[in-house]
This record gives structure tokens, sequence and C-alpha cells, in this order.
């Protein structure tokens, strides 16, 4: 059990809950089952704040309770059920409309076919701020082995949805400009 | 939740910690040199929009009340 938990350190938990959620939703593809992973976080968080050092990386150390309960999770139901991977692509194609517009529909579904490991790595330096050592020791590797696969995982996503190096400036990148098409 | 499924979590979170150092993905140890062929910073960057899109359209969202309840509910029973 904790001693008295500082209101400070409270409220940066609070802070974190966003990332946390969003990089339960990257992992697992599931909103529902990213919301159980963070609750299951913060409660383990909570209950282990003991052993954290006040004034170090609290939002590393909770991306690594998220990310090891839910690949402990995992390979517990890789035994049970073969094809989780598919099971993560059908949930996220379910729902386009919550997904927002179809740019970042197909790019969903080019992150969802990497391996684990390599969107856990591209999502936790290109998106969640961390640096390549944070990230490695998030997820107990080596520097080199996260380089790794963000660079294999860009250039997967990169075959995936078709993208050359002429690709860059993309006229979707400039806004909505076709938002008139659609519906409204 | 009982005293007895705390300590669980306890535990497990113990053996977790101690699994994630000595990961076992295959496939990553090997030598990855060759597979590494440049990418231009372009298209990394705009890679790296696109994740970070997606990232942040969850994480802006407003934070459900449950997960909110559940801290408060964690913060009252401080001293059971």
């Amino acid at each position: 059990m904790p001693r008295t938990v500082s209101p400070g350190l409270r409220d940066e938990l609070v802070a974190q809950i966003g990332n946390l959620r969003a990089f339960g939703v990257s992992l697992c593809g599931d909103r529902e089952r990213a919301d159980d992973l963070v609750q299951e976080t913060l409660f383990k968080a909570w209950n282990n704040l003991d052993s954290f050092e006040e004034g170090t990386n609290l939002k590393a150390w909770l991306f690594t309770i998220l990310r090891n309960t839910y690949f402990s999770e995992r390979r517990k139901k890789k035994r049970e059920v073969e094809d989780v991977d598919g099971a993560y692509a059908a949930k996220l194609s379910s729902s386009p409309e919550q997904h927002g517009h179809m740019d970042m529909q197909d790019f969903r579904e080019a992150l969802s076919e990497l391996p684990d490991d390599q969107r856990e790595a591209l999502v936790l330096v290109g998106a969640a701020g961390f640096s390549y050592e944070e990230a490695a020791e998030i997820s107990g590797c080596a520097v080199g082995t996260i380089k790794s696969r963000v660079n294999r995982a860009r250039r997967r996503i990169a075959e995936t949805l078709h993208l050359d190096e002429t690709d860059e400036a993309e006229p979707e990148l400039a806004g909505p400009a076709s938002a008139g098409s659609r519906g409204g | 939740m009982t005293e007895d499924d705390k300590d669980k979590a306890h535990r497990r979170m113990a053996v977790d910690a101690s699994k994630s150092t000595e990961q076992q993905d295959g496939g990553t140890a090997g030598p990855a040199g060759k597979t590494e062929a440049t990418m231009s910073p372009a298209l990394q960057a705009h890679i790296g929009r696109q994740v970070r899109a997606m990232f942040d359209s969850v994480a802006d969202e407003p934070v459900p009340e449950h997960l909110l309840r559940l801290l408060k509910d964690l913060d009252d029973s401080g001293e059971n």
C-alpha cells in the first residue's frame, strides 16, 4: 500500500491518462481493451508508487507498466487463440467513422499489420515523444534493436501504403480539401 | 479488489519486469544492416506525422469518467 500520494503526483498521473490511452489503442487496436489496459496500469502504478522515484520519468514508468501488462496478456492469449493479429485488424476496420478520415484509417490498418514489437517501437519513438534510449528502456531491449524496429516499421508502412520517395508532398497534407465530397 | 488480488498484481508486475529485460522476440537480434536501406527524411517525416496524428487523436480525447473515478477511489481508500 502506498503512503500518502502527493496531490502533485496524482495530478501527474491524471495528466498521463490520455497518452496511456493512445498508447493502448496503438498497441491493441481496440479502444475498449485499451481502456482496460489503462485501468490496470493505473491500478498497478498506484499500488507501486513506493517504487517510483518522484522526479524521474513518470510517463516512461507508466508506459512500461502498460506495455508489460499488454504483452504478458498477449502471450497468455496467444496460447489460446491462433489469430490475434487477425482479430486486431478486424476490430480496427470495423468502425471507420470512429477513426476519422480515410487517410488515418488506411494508416491505422497499415500499423495494425506490423509485428507487435515494430508497432510498439514506432509509436514510442514516432508519436509518444520518447528518445531511442527511453524507448529501449521501456521495451527492455537494446537501443540498436529499437532503431532497427523503427526503421523496419517505417519501411513496411511505406510499402503497405504504396508510399514512395515522391509522396512526401501529398496534397492531403495541405488539409481537408476534399471534405466537401463527403456527404456534408 | 481483495488484498489477495493486489498481491497477485504485485507479483505479476515483478514477473513482467523481468520478462521485459530478456525480450524474447525472435528476428530482431540478428544483423539488421542489409535491410536498412535509406529512406528519405521527407518520407520518414511523412510517416511520423501520420503516427502522431493517430496517437494524438486518442490522446487528446477527454479522459473517460471511469478512469478518473478509479484514481479518486484509490485515493479515498488510501488507508484501508
